[in-house]
């Protein structure tokens, strides 16, 4: 211990006699120290922020949706990649017993005109399931209540953002917009939701999806463009899977190995293939910093080898006066480890600053991880080890009547 | 004086490659010293003094023969294992002082403690003790820079005894010193024979510097040549203390070697 502590004064003290040769070589450790920190707390923050939006969405969440066969290069006509149909998701809703709730969803972005401003915002018809499946709820005002569901009256809910958008400050409810020839009266608004991976949550208008037919898009038939399900548990989404596969199926009338024309997904599949991509996008740039960092420990050897050459009488001395070759060893070790554990310090010290100009300047998320310093506290420690063997191992193999005789 | 050596070399040889050539630095050489003796190594250069040093000092190990230090047989220890015997038997006084740079002088005779594993605190009071003694004590927080030559030497002195060393090995200790101060420095390596019995071994070139020594060693390529007593030692202090002049005139005219 107590010659531990020595060694730590002496690697100090010779760091400080070459005061901007020690800065320099630590800067290469810094820069990469703080890539990587940066990097990864890019990376955590991005992945934590699309989770989070991801159960946003609702829980156990399955997704239903067309994917068109191509049997020919010839396309369809218009509405011909939407095969779903709300006889669809109704029976999903009879037959699926791992189902608890499900709901259907058309969307058309339309302009839409209030009486102080217009703006494109996307109109969605739904039913009344859609509000429990996908976690909304109604903020002021009220739902749409069943008869007017089943006379297709001409009233909505807005969320947040279309708010801002179509009314600035001033209460929507009660008051009027126009989509295409026809006014709808609002009834309520909508929580605000935040953002999902693929959008706005709270840059709507939902209506009765009869209405929606009648008045919004009203060429689409009994078709919608994506059937939601809720599984009841989250250990029961992939019996739930199964179950929807079978129910459209047959529905669909596809034979044993022909291709599905509709797709299921969970919530889980998109989290998880978002973890992927961002796993292997953090990946890759925590390699590029780690190359600086690489660069930087190569700059720590050269400068390390510099100094036992420098120094090779001083080595002399000491052996002649009693130093073992593992106490010549450690004094170099310790001072290549003091150089990048310095740089490391203020590479980490760096990062923090940046992540947080960074966050203050362009808005991204970040998370900076204990794991993440600690790791890059260990990192610099073993970066001044691995290229600070090499030169100690120079300075405890010399000889001691070679080194006495150095100039 | 005991009756076992305190150095004792036999038959010790030492080769060297130089080129396709094998060098025979030394050829042979039996030598034994005792507690309290002060031997002078002379000799041309080329004549193995240096190697013979080396071998003494645990620096080099001999290719043949045997060398016992304090009864202990050294001739072929491991690295580590030499380095354990420099800092526990000998110390060590180059020509070139060798002292750390922009170290303090205090700091600079607390290295071989360090090495020794000795508390921060007994170094400080064992490296004053050492300054004490040879008069430097009121130049601790110097750095060698801010020492003439012969403080500079003095501080090694203290650096080589504070371990408190049986032997003190010096090579040329004086060659980078004037005649005045080389007598002070001699003065006190005397004063540590009469005064704590060390035994040192001194490698010079120089006739009145051998002269002050109890023993003369004379080596000749590789061998001792001739190793007799020496029955008036110089007294270096006098000389030191002589006036300028008076020490050149006492140098030409005083014993030849």
């Amino acid at each position: 211990m107590n010659r531990l502590w020595s060694s730590l004064r002496l690697a100090f003290s010779a760091l400080m006699r070459r005061k901007a040769r020690a800065s320099l070589t630590a800067l290469g450790i810094l820069i990469g120290i703080a890539a990587v920190v940066v990097v990864t707390a890019l990376g955590t923050g991005a992945r934590e922020r699309i989770g989070s939006q991801i159960e946003s969405l609702g829980s156990n969440l399955l997704f239903v949706f067309s994917q068109p066969v191509a049997k020919s290069g010839a396309r369809g006509r218009p509405g011909a990649e939407m095969a779903l149909t709300d006889r669809d998701a109704a029976a999903i809703h009879r037959d699926a017993s791992a189902v608890s709730a499900v709901t259907v969803y058309s969307e058309v972005k339309a302009q839409v005109v209030s009486e102080y401003d217009n703006a494109k915002i996307g109109v969605m018809g739904v039913d009344k399931y859609y509000y429990p499946v996908r976690g909304f709820s109604v903020d002021d005002g009220r739902m749409w209540t069943d008869s007017e569901e089943q006379t297709k009256a001409k009233v909505c809910l807005i969320g947040q953002t279309a708010i801002d958008k179509l009314f600035g400050n001033v209460d929507p409810v009660g008051r009027y917009l126009r989509i295409g020839r026809h006014p709808f009266r609002v009834i309520g608004t909508l929580k605000a939701k935040g953002q999902s991976p693929f959008e706005d949550q709270d840059d709507r208008i939902l209506m009765p999806i009869g209405s929606w037919r009648a008045r919004v898009s009203p060429t689409l038939g009994d078709r919608v463009m994506l059937i939601m399900a809720s599984a009841k548990t989250a250990a029961r989404t992939g019996q739930a899977k199964r179950q929807i596969e079978g129910i459209v199926r047959q529905r669909h009338h596809i034979a044993e190995g022909d291709e599905d024309d509709f797709k299921v997904r969970t919530q889980e599949q998109f989290k998880k293939s978002h973890d992927a991509v961002f796993n292997i996008l953090t990946a890759l740039l925590v390699s590029v910093a780690g190359i600086a960092l690489f660069v930087g420990g190569v700059g720590v050897m050269n400068i390390m080898l510099v100094s036992v050459t420098e120094r090779t009488r001083e080595i002399g001395i000491r052996m002649a006066i009693g130093a073992k070759r593992h106490d010549i060893q450690l004094q170099f070790l310790v001072e290549s480890i003091a150089l990048t554990l310095f740089g490391g310090l203020a590479g980490i010290a760096l990062a923090v600053g940046l992540i947080v100009l960074i966050h203050r300047t362009v808005g991204w998320t970040m998370r900076l991880s204990p794991e993440a310093v600690i790791v890059a506290l260990v990192t610099s420690v073993l970066v001044g080890l691995v290229f600070g063997f090499l030169p100690a191992r120079r300075a405890a193999r010399l000889d001691p009547i070679d080194a006495l005789r150095h100039e | 004086m005991s009756d076992r050596p305190l150095i004792d070399i036999e038959q010790v040889g030492k080769d060297y490659l130089s080129g396709p050539e094998v060098v025979h630095a030394l050829a042979g050489v039996d030598l034994a010293v005792h507690s309290g003796e002060f031997v002078a190594i002379v000799g041309a250069s080329g004549s193995g003094k240096s190697t013979l040093m080396n071998i003494l000092g645990c620096l080099d190990r001999p290719t043949r023969g045997t060398y016992r230090l304090a009864g202990v047989d050294v001739t072929r220890r491991t690295a580590d294992a030499r380095a354990i015997v420099r800092n526990r038997l000998i110390g060590f006084v180059f020509q070139g002082f060798n002292l750390l740079p922009r170290t303090t002088a205090l700091e600079n005779v607390e290295l071989p403690l360090v090495y020794r594993g000795v508390s921060a605190r007994q170094r400080r009071r064992q490296a004053r003790h050492a300054l004490e003694q040879v008069g430097l004590a009121e130049r601790a927080g110097h750095t060698p820079a801010q020492l003439s030559g012969g403080q500079q030497q003095r501080v090694a002195i203290a650096r080589a005894l504070v371990t408190q060393p049986p032997v003190l090995l010096a090579d040329e200790p004086t060659g980078n010193l004037d005649t005045r101060t080389s007598h002070e420095v001699l003065a006190l390596l005397q004063n540590l024979v009469r005064e704590s019995g060390i035994t040192i071994a001194l490698v010079t070139h120089e006739a009145d510097i051998a002269a002050c020594a109890s023993r003369t060693v004379t080596m000749r390529d590789g061998r001792i040549e001739r190793d007799e007593p020496n029955r008036e030692p110089r007294d270096a202090a006098a000389w030191a203390a002589m006036p300028h002049g008076a020490v050149d005139a006492a140098m030409l005219s005083g014993p030849g070697p």
